[in-house]
């Protein structure tokens, strides 16, 4: 004996067990996406893109060829009209088309000098949008830091800006440290480029160009990057306390853990060290001594 | 003749409660701390000029040290290495001391959902008036600063005795 179909009361929607807390741990700024290509200009890269995709081309205008004949040959066996032969595709051109301006040679004065005094320690020059840009071996960057500055044709007086790229697609080269530099005489500018990997310390610029100090504080600070012979290789932006290096791509947006700490309290004991340490210099003792 | 007739010598007395003077003379000359953190101090700074004229309340008297003031509009975003410092702050400016929370960072972050921001100051030192807005402009600035008076005006000793030695949920 069936029962009754009893009509069923809609669910109340459940009360939420206290105040509404944002999940930052579920957040999707929080989520860090690897990426996976390392967009690092370069006249060899774009060398050998252009030459792949020029292979990829002239491969899909022979497969189309082949594929004409087979069919011409088909047609004429069976008797039938011979079909279209195949035209080879423009590539369509696009006059508002945007695109960022690709690596050519080195034509600068400066470059093919650099190249001459350094030899086989660049790596490689190239100009970008009327930028020059000159890779050199990692471990000559002071060298090249030298003869850019005292050089009597190159005259690079001024290191304008100084700063690193992180590729963790790229394993031998996670980093790229970048010295942006400027002869203020002959109103010329450079950049020179190194890539690292990680763990890799480079020579700091500091013994010869003195605005490299906080630069390089800068890029240990947001990248992890140690410099040798470096008077003062202490974070500069983050408090001494940080962990981790804001600016690596594995890095959340949303932190990792500081959304933890409440600031009522002393977190990680830095201030309360502090406190001893200029307590110790001012003669204080704020220790007391336990009664045992 | 009417009964409630003031005699002559309430024409020249008034009669009130020393809590009640004392928070009017409180309220009524608030000294702010100069802190500026970033663009909210720039309204800030209109709210005190001449065309809003910060002063018409007896809070126009900016102080550039802790220990003088009473007020700390803390106007601007609050990262994490800013944190210890205004709490120093804050344990510096002698009672009573209030905190006014100028716009969206300092409220809850801002658009700064990130690393190096505190969502909001008052994870750090207790506030009495949040002032959303971004920058608020200077009305909403002298409105939070009125809603702040109001505040003063209703406290009394016996809330400040709670606040400070009873816990508080």
């Amino acid at each position: 004996m069936a029962e009754p179909l009893e009509p069923q009361a809609p669910e109340a929607p459940e009360a939420p067990a206290g105040p509404y807390v944002y999940d930052y741990l579920a957040a999707p700024n929080r989520q860090v996406v690897l990426p996976k290509t390392v967009p690092l200009p370069s006249l060899r890269t774009y060398q050998a893109e252009v030459a792949a995709a020029a292979a990829a081309d002239e491969a899909k205008w022979q497969k189309q060829l082949a594929d004409f004949e087979v069919a011409k040959a088909k047609a004429e066996a069976e008797g039938k009209d011979a079909p279209k032969p195949p035209v080879r595709a423009v590539p369509r051109k696009d006059d508002n088309d945007m695109k960022t301006p690709w690596p050519t040679e080195a034509k600068a004065a400066d470059l093919l000098k650099l190249q001459e005094l350094l030899g086989d320690k660049v790596e490689e020059i190239f100009e970008q949008a009327g930028e020059r840009v000159c890779q050199v071996k990692k471990e000559a960057i002071l060298e090249a830091l030298k003869v850019c500055r005292d050089e009597a044709s190159l005259k690079y007086e001024m290191l304008a800006d100084q700063s690193a790229t992180h590729y963790p697609a790229a394993k031998d080269f996670a980093f790229s440290i970048v010295y942006h530099l400027t002869s203020v005489s002959r109103h010329q500018r450079l950049r020179l480029r190194v890539l690292v990997p990680e763990g890799f310390l480079p020579d700091s610029a500091c013994s010869l160009y003195p605005s490299a100090n906080w630069m390089e504080r800068e890029i240990y600070d947001m990248l992890g990057i140690r410099f040798a012979n470096h008077p003062d290789m202490t974070r500069i932006l983050c408090p001494e306390d940080w962990e981790g290096y804001p600016l690596r791509k594995e890095y959340p947006t949303v932190g990792l853990g500081q959304r933890d700490i409440d600031f009522r309290d002393d977190r990680g004991g830095v201030l309360n060290r502090l406190a001893m340490v200029k307590a110790g210099q001012m003669g204080i003792n704020l220790k007391q001594p336990k009664a045992e | 003749m009417g009964v409630n007739q003031p005699t002559a010598l309430e024409h020249v007395l008034i009669t009130t409660k020393v809590e009640k003077v004392m928070n009017w003379a409180r309220a009524s000359s608030v000294w702010p701390m100069t802190f500026g953190l970033a663009c909210c101090a720039i309204e800030m700074m209109a709210a005190g000029a001449s065309k809003f004229d910060f002063d018409r309340f007896g809070a126009g008297i900016f102080r550039a040290t802790p220990r003088q003031s009473d007020l700390m509009i803390v106007a601007g975003t609050v990262t994490y290495k800013m944190a210890p410092v205004i709490k120093k702050l804050y344990d510096q400016m002698p009672e009573p001391k209030w905190v006014i929370a100028m716009g969206s960072c300092a409220t809850a972050g801002g658009p700064f959902d990130s690393y190096h921001t505190i969502q909001g100051v008052d994870k750090v030192i207790p506030v009495d008036v949040f002032i959303p807005g971004c920058p608020p402009k200077p009305e909403s600035l002298i409105y939070g600063f009125l809603k702040l008076q109001d505040k003063i005006m209703t406290s009394s000793i016996a809330d400040r005795y709670k606040d400070i030695f009873e816990e508080v949920g």
